[in-house]
């Protein structure tokens, strides 16, 4: 009995301590990959040969300080309707701007000339996703998870929104 | 006597003249029935085949152009949609719009697809190939206007639409007119078919009609002509019976009259001579009550109003009875009698007297109808193929025509030559032996040649065979004279 007594406060130590060990690399493991349901995809037209953007630059887009891709088509922004989570990530990330501020830049704009189109709202993903499908020069974004083989996610600083690092992840927060 | 193949032969052809000369107007409504239906196959034939031409039609043209009809319908929905995406800023309205649109691109697509997979001549092949062609080169500027719609090209989209969409999908409409046109052949031609079909089924069953209403024509006719002729041959038969029978009543009435009135006016007064009148008027009146009696054996004979109870009759002592009632009469008549009766005979069926008078008109025909060679043979035997008992009376006489053989056991019938050689008469001997015969389940059969001489064969079933007759008979009374 004594025997078998000192046998497992030998071993139960060195077991415990594997586990933790176990345990820890498998959550570090899936932290370093984002919920594609809480990433922001930027969304294309698949015969845009457009496939990384920086930060910067899409910004410009968004701004409408850009007004044509590489291949002459147009540039058309698309947002969806005012409340969604994604919207509030992009006016916040992209933008930087409040609702007003936003609806201000686009009228300010519109008015000096700066912006030739005001960005297209629509009402829901799957309109935005056949949007992008039928025109050539659309951009706009989606969650991640509502993506589909009809449109193209562009690479933002070269990460994918599934990657950690991505710089776009979605404000679920309501709106104060 | 004649060889029985040459009387047959001639029997066979007498029949089949018989046949034919009797029963035209029913050939004819035969032949009538027969053309009839046969224009109703050739009728229902072309029927099937307008069914057929119908049906494919449907199938082919028809159904065809229902699906063009939707061909049409789906490619100016595509146009359409895409133009109505011009009318609106809103992009949710734009994004419905290019879906319509490309829904009814998708289905013009199917549609070529199914035309080209039902294609059957190279011309067809040819169309759908072109239309495919060129609604893709559609669809292409289609992409492009809406591109430009929802990029708040307008303009552009406007300018692409003009420039290239408008061309283009007249290319559409052409290809698609080309399609309907061959549609529109393809009924015609169908059409044309059963127009032809429909023709000639008309034509038929006029021609069917014409030829029902001219061969019932004719038939009826030949219904009516034979029933005239038929009962313009029983009067003729009914006034030569009227004047044989008044002929053969005058004589013994005459010679009777003129022996009475020789007893009575004393012309002769000697015995001898008072007895020679007396005989000649008894056997006179013997004669006319032999007349009567057959006339009226054969009326009761035709009303088939007397039975008579039949028993079992041995042949050989029939035929010694009706020989020994002829014997005077072939004695006198000078003829030579052969009698050959086969020995063990079984029974026959009958009623004595009605058969032994049956063989005495027989005799006595041969004895009326002979010729230079005055000989008759009576014989009976058993027929082993029919088990039949046969009793033959033969003679050399002056034979039957032919012509005459279908006839001589009509009511008096009495042929020409008989008649022109003013033998006497009334034509019902033959007749009533027949019926006799035919009474006791037996058969009359006659084989002849003219200059050669006559055979007569009764036959009658041997008791105990399945053909034996019912027990009891309708025939009646046969008279002696023929």
């Amino acid at each position: 009995m004594r025997t078998g007594v000192s046998i497992q406060r030998i071993l139960l130590p060195p077991l415990v301590v594997a586990l933790c060990v176990v345990l820890t690399s498998h959550s570090v493991v899936h932290a370093s990959r984002n919920n594609p349901s809480q990433s922001l995809a930027i969304v294309v037209n698949r015969s845009n040969p457009i496939d990384n953007l920086s930060f910067a630059e899409l910004r410009k887009i968004f701004m409408g300080d850009r007004s044509h891709w590489s291949n002459g088509h147009r540039i058309a922004v698309v947002m969806l309707n005012y409340g969604q989570p994604e919207r509030r990530t992009v006016l916040r990330l992209i933008y930087r701007m409040d609702e007003d501020g936003y609806q201000d830049h686009v009228l300010r704009g519109m008015f000096r000339g700066d912006v030739f189109v005001a960005p297209k709202t629509l009402a829901s993903p799957e309109i935005l996703r056949k949007f992008v499908f039928n025109a050539p020069g659309a951009i706009g974004y989606l969650r991640a998870s509502d993506v589909d083989d009809s449109v193209k996610v562009v690479r933002i600083e070269g990460l994918s929104p599934e990657e950690e690092d991505y710089r776009l992840p979605i404000d679920e927060r309501s709106p104060k | 006597m004649p060889p029985e193949r040459t009387s047959a032969a001639r029997r066979t052809d007498g029949l089949v003249r018989s046949i034919l000369s009797r029963h035209i107007p029913s050939i004819l409504l035969l032949s009538l029935l027969l053309a009839e239906a046969g224009v109703g196959a050739f009728i229902i034939r072309d029927l099937n085949k307008s069914s057929e031409s119908v049906q494919k039609m449907y199938n082919g043209s028809v159904q065809g152009l229902l699906k063009f009809g939707d061909l049409q319908y789906h490619a100016q929905e595509t146009r359409r949609s895409t133009l109505y995406a011009l009318t609106t800023n809103d992009g949710n309205l734009q994004v419905e719009y290019a879906e319509q649109s490309r829904q009814a691109d998708r289905l013009v697509t199917e549609g070529i697809k199914d035309y080209l997979a039902g294609a059957r001549t190279p011309r067809e092949t040819e169309a759908g190939r072109h239309l495919a062609a060129d609604w893709q080169s559609y669809l292409q500027v289609r992409d492009d206007v809406l591109g430009r719609i929802l990029e708040s090209s307008v303009k552009e989209a406007v300018q692409i639409d003009l420039t290239r969409g408008v061309p283009q999908f007249e290319l559409v409409r052409e290809d698609l007119s080309e399609i309907k046109k061959i549609y529109d052949e393809q009924a015609s031609l169908h059409l044309a078919t059963v127009r032809e079909l429909s023709g000639a089924s008309r034509i038929r069953l006029l021609t069917a009609l014409g030829l029902g209403l001219l061969l019932g024509s004719v038939a009826i006719w030949g219904f009516q002509k034979l029933r005239v002729r038929s009962a313009v041959q029983l009067a003729k038969l009914q006034m030569d019976f009227v004047a044989s029978v008044s002929h053969e009543l005058r004589t013994p009435i005459a010679a009777i009259l003129s022996a009475a009135e020789n007893l009575r006016d004393g012309l002769v007064t000697r015995r001898d001579d008072i007895i020679q009148q007396s005989t000649v008027i008894t056997d006179q009146a013997a004669q006319l009550a032999n007349l009567v009696e057959q006339v009226l054996s054969f009326a009761s004979t035709a009303e088939s109003s007397q039975l008579h109870p039949l028993g079992n009759l041995r042949i050989d002592e029939v035929i010694d009875d009706a020989l020994r009632s002829t014997a005077s009469l072939l004695r006198e008549a000078g003829f030579t009698l052969e009698r050959q009766i086969q020995s063990g005979l079984p029974p026959v069926v009958g009623e004595f007297s009605v058969l032994s008078h049956c063989l005495q008109n027989l005799i006595a025909n041969a004895v009326k109808y002979s010729s230079g060679n005055r000989w008759v043979r009576v014989s009976a035997g058993m027929d082993e193929r029919s088990h039949q008992i046969q009793i033959r009376v033969q003679d050399h006489g002056i034979g039957i025509h032919d012509s005459d053989l279908p006839h001589i056991f009509e009511p008096f019938y009495r042929s020409p030559e008989v008649v022109t050689a003013r033998i006497k008469g009334t034509g019902l001997g033959l007749s009533i032996a027949k019926r006799s015969a035919e009474a006791f389940g037996g058969t009359l059969a006659v084989s002849s040649q003219v200059g050669v001489g006559t055979v007569f064969t009764i036959s009658l079933p041997a008791v105990g065979q399945e053909s034996a007759p019912v027990q009891f008979s309708e025939a009646s009374k046969i008279g002696d004279r023929v």
